[in-house]
């Protein structure tokens, strides 16, 4: 065990001084512009002027594929600022489509350099893959019809009149339980969201909770026909995929977040997608530099 | 198996909920399924013609989209299924007097698409009474109705026992489905729960559910092997 | 009460599909009138008797009781049929019902009788036709000439205006057939209409006023029994009697 501990870091020096030496020999071959350490995920991607980023595809506000086939969102505007951070231009980026089940996968594979798809932190992924941010932080939240504006959070279900909907087995379920005076007559729980959108509309219910982007998914489909009522009432911090053990890479993203929540980039991003929907813009979270 | 003593009040009150749900689709099955019967055998050519295009429609769709028909037709139709909510009845089935409609939704779900498997039992006992049996009834003077009633349904009944255990035994199964469409609490996705946002171990929490189910269809086979078999001795 | 024949068929047609069962068939039964139908197996003689009660539609012609045509279908047809006592070939009798009940179902559901009344009516006609002590029993209980013998009762208890009888012995043991024949037989004498399908000739010559012989779904050949039996008209006829007095 030792032994080959041993080998992986002599082996790991070697590489790195071979790549030391040959900058050394042929400066020529690497562009003078290049302003990060050699080596490194950043010059390589700047070297390469190209840059693959995971992204969903059918998140409105975070990512959604647009009818030119390339995606917009909050999401897809961060990706944008990190490329332009690297001296990438938006036309150089490849956007690929990473569904909730494939984003460890494709930084595992090398297939995507970085994603940013609405991608919760959590132990269980930090095994797989390491995390940039969090540069937003989601919460469950509550939406309801536009003209009702009796409830102004999850306290409102306290008194047992209101219903609310949500997706058997989820987390949002679990947590709205505790708001509720009885549950057999204020929770309708369905498999998916789109049959509690259904309810709110023919008004079987007064509200739907879950994630407030995912919720906001909705608003932003509903031509004004709901809305988002109170303020979020748990915490889902997103961060930024990258490879595992990509320090500086993490490092970067990090330093490039706290840049952006001070000069206005982050705001505008925001105001730009997802906050046409929700024009609270949301302060940047401490990034965690774990 | 802690899981199952832990949570066994999810489990006592999602057993109580499907078996209510259960208890009222039973019967809202058997009285169309019924009705749909008498339709389906008539002398007259257009109720046999609804009686035949009912069992054909509802028979061949899948029941999640009867579900989605009741569940969210009837409401965009402005029905929150309200005349279930029958005054003597809701003191027993809570859930069909609330005001969340889904319950109602479920039961007729269930009522309308199983009844089309209680027609077709019911039919096949109607076939195999002799026809001698509704011939002599008919040179007696009895109306179709009287004949049904009173001599082709009550013997019918006896043969199309078996099949009709097996349809209302199908449809305890089926029953599970209800919690996708708003019966929340209901057994099925009370387990579920306990798995996927419990965060407790799926096994247990399914031999759970599954002692549940049984608790419910076992007995019944064996209720309808019992009559079953009296019926045999009484040939 | 109509002066016209209590049964008149006025060329009636039946097929089923291709298969002409009944050709411009003429009969009239009077009141009181027993009339026996014979010929052989296919010749129509079960359609004939089931078309008076209408349980078989005919195509064409008429059919008329007591001086009315046979109603369509609902509850005028019910109501015909009330009035025309049918005996099947396999009895019929209601298997999930006990001997009297079979017999007092009709007058209380049909006619509104009471139930005293029905049941007391009931015991009296299975007293006649010998089977009162089977009342309480289910029909799978009973020898088949019983279970026949309850079937006239049955039918009795509506008090028809005319009995239809398809082949009643039949399917019976030749032990039992005597004791069906006999419920029959006193039937006849007390003036009863009949129209009674049947092998048996002994029947035929003992209780018929008239003899009709059928063959492949026409009236061929109709005479009083000891005429018919005695010096057949028709080729048919003469063969065919023939065929079953032989044995
Ligand atoms: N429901 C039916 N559908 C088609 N054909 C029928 C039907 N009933 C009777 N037939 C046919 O009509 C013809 C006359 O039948 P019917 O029963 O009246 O004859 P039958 O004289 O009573 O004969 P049997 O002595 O055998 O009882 C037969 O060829 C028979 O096969
Ligand atoms: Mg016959």
């Amino acid at each position: 065990m030792r032994l080959k501990r041993f080998a992986a870091l002599a082996a790991v020096s070697v590489l790195a001084f071979g790549a030391a030496a040959c900058g050394g020999e042929d400066p020529g071959t690497t562009p003078t512009t290049s302003k990060f350490e050699a080596g490194t995920t950043m010059e390589k991607l700047s070297t390469a002027g190209k840059i693959t980023i995971g992204t969903k595809f059918d998140q409105p506000g975070f990512g959604l594929k647009g009818l030119d086939g390339k995606p917009a969102g909050f999401d897809v505007e961060i990706g944008k600022i990190i490329a332009a951070e690297l001296g990438i231009s938006a036309d150089k980026i490849n956007w690929i489509a990473t569904p909730s089940a494939v984003r460890e996968e494709v930084l595992e594979k090398g297939d995507a350099d970085v994603v940013i798809a609405t991608y919760t932190i959590n132990d269980k992924r930090k095994q797989r893959i390491d995390f940039a941010g969090p540069y937003y932080v989601a919460g469950q939240h509550l939406m309801v019809r536009s003209d009702d504006s009796s409830i102004t959070g999850p306290d409102s279900f306290k008194d047992g009149a209101k219903k609310v909907c949500s997706v058997q087995g989820s987390t949002p379920a679990t947590n709205i339980e505790k708001f509720l005076k009885d549950k057999a007559t204020q929770l309708v729980l369905f498999d998916v969201y789109t049959k509690c959108v259904d309810a709110l509309k023919n008004k079987q219910v007064d509200a739907v909770t879950t994630d407030n982007v995912i919720l906001l998914g909705y608003v932003s489909q509903s031509n004004g026909a709901y809305k988002l009522t109170g303020s979020k009432f748990t915490d889902e911090p997103y961060g930024i995929g990258v490879k595992k053990g990509d320090a500086k890479f993490r490092a970067f993203i990090n330093d490039l977040l706290e840049k952006i929540y001070a000069d206005g980039r982050y705001a505008k991003a925001w105001t730009d997608t997802a906050g046409k929907f929700d024009a609270n813009v949301p302060t940047g979270p401490a990034v965690n530099r774990y | 198996m802690d899981v199952l003593i832990d949570n066994a009040d999810v489990f006592v009150s999602g057993f109580w909920l499907t078996l209510q749900l259960c208890v009222l689709s039973a019967t809202g099955a058997l009285l169309i399924g019924t009705i749909v019967a008498a339709m389906r055998i008539s002398p007259v050519p257009s109720l046999r013609w609804a009686g035949a295009t009912y069992v054909t429609l509802v028979r061949n769709l899948p029941l999640t989209i009867v579900f989605f028909l009741t569940s969210f037709g009837l409401p965009e139709l402005g029905s929150n299924a309200d005349f279930l909510r029958v005054p003597g009845l809701s003191s027993v089935f809570d859930r069909l007097g609330i005001d969340l409609p889904y319950f109602r939704f479920a039961v007729i779900a269930l009522s309308v698409y199983t009844a089309a498997f209680v027609c077709e039992a019911i039919r096949s006992g109607v076939n195999a009474v002799p026809a001698g049996q509704a011939e002599a009834a008919r040179s007696l003077g009895l109306t179709f109705r009287q004949n049904l009633l009173s001599i082709v349904l009550p013997q019918a009944w006896r043969a199309a026992i078996v099949p009709l255990g097996s349809v209302i035994i199908a449809m305890i199964k089926n029953s599970a489905l209800a919690g996708a469409f708003g019966v929340t609490g209901e057994l099925f996705s009370s387990g579920q729960n306990l798995t996927s946002s419990g965060g407790n171990p799926i096994i247990p929490v399914f031999i759970g559910i599954s002692i549940g189910y049984l608790i419910m269809t076992v007995p019944l086979g064996i209720f309808i092997d019992r009559v079953e078999n009296r019926r045999a001795v009484a040939r | 009460m109509s002066h016209e024949p209590l049964i008149v068929l006025d060329a009636v047609n039946k097929w089923f599909g291709d298969l002409h069962v009944l050709r411009d068939v003429n009969l009239t039964v009077e009141r009181g009138e027993v009339v026996v139908v014979i010929g052989p197996s296919g010749s129509g003689k079960s359609t004939l008797c089931r078309a008076v009660n209408r349980l078989e539609t005919i195509n064409s012609g008429s059919i008329r009781f007591d001086g009315k045509e046979l109603p369509a279908e609902g509850r005028a047809l019910a109501k015909l049929r009330s009035e025309v006592g049918m005996v099947f070939q396999s009895f019929n009798l209601f298997a999930h019902k006990s001997i009297l009940d079979n017999v007092t179902l009709a007058p209380i559901k049909v006619r509104g009788e009471s139930k005293a009344s029905a049941r007391a009516r009931g015991m009296q006609l299975l007293e006649r036709v010998g089977i009162a002590n089977q009342a309480n029993k289910l029909p799978a209980q009973l020898s088949g000439g019983q279970q026949q013998r309850a079937a006239i009762a049955r039918a009795l208890a509506m008090q028809p205006k005319a009995m239809l009888f398809d082949e009643p012995t039949s399917a019976l043991d030749p032990e039992m057939v005597g004791e069906v024949l006999d419920v029959m037989t006193s039937l006849a004498k007390e003036g009863m209409t009949m129209i009674v399908v049947t092998h048996e000739m002994g029947f035929a010559r003992a209780a018929a006023d008239r003899v009709v012989f059928m063959a492949d779904g026409q009236l061929v050949e109709q005479a009083p029994p000891a005429e018919f039996f005695g010096d057949p008209k028709s080729e048919r006829a003469r063969d065919f009697l023939s065929k079953v007095l032989s044995h």
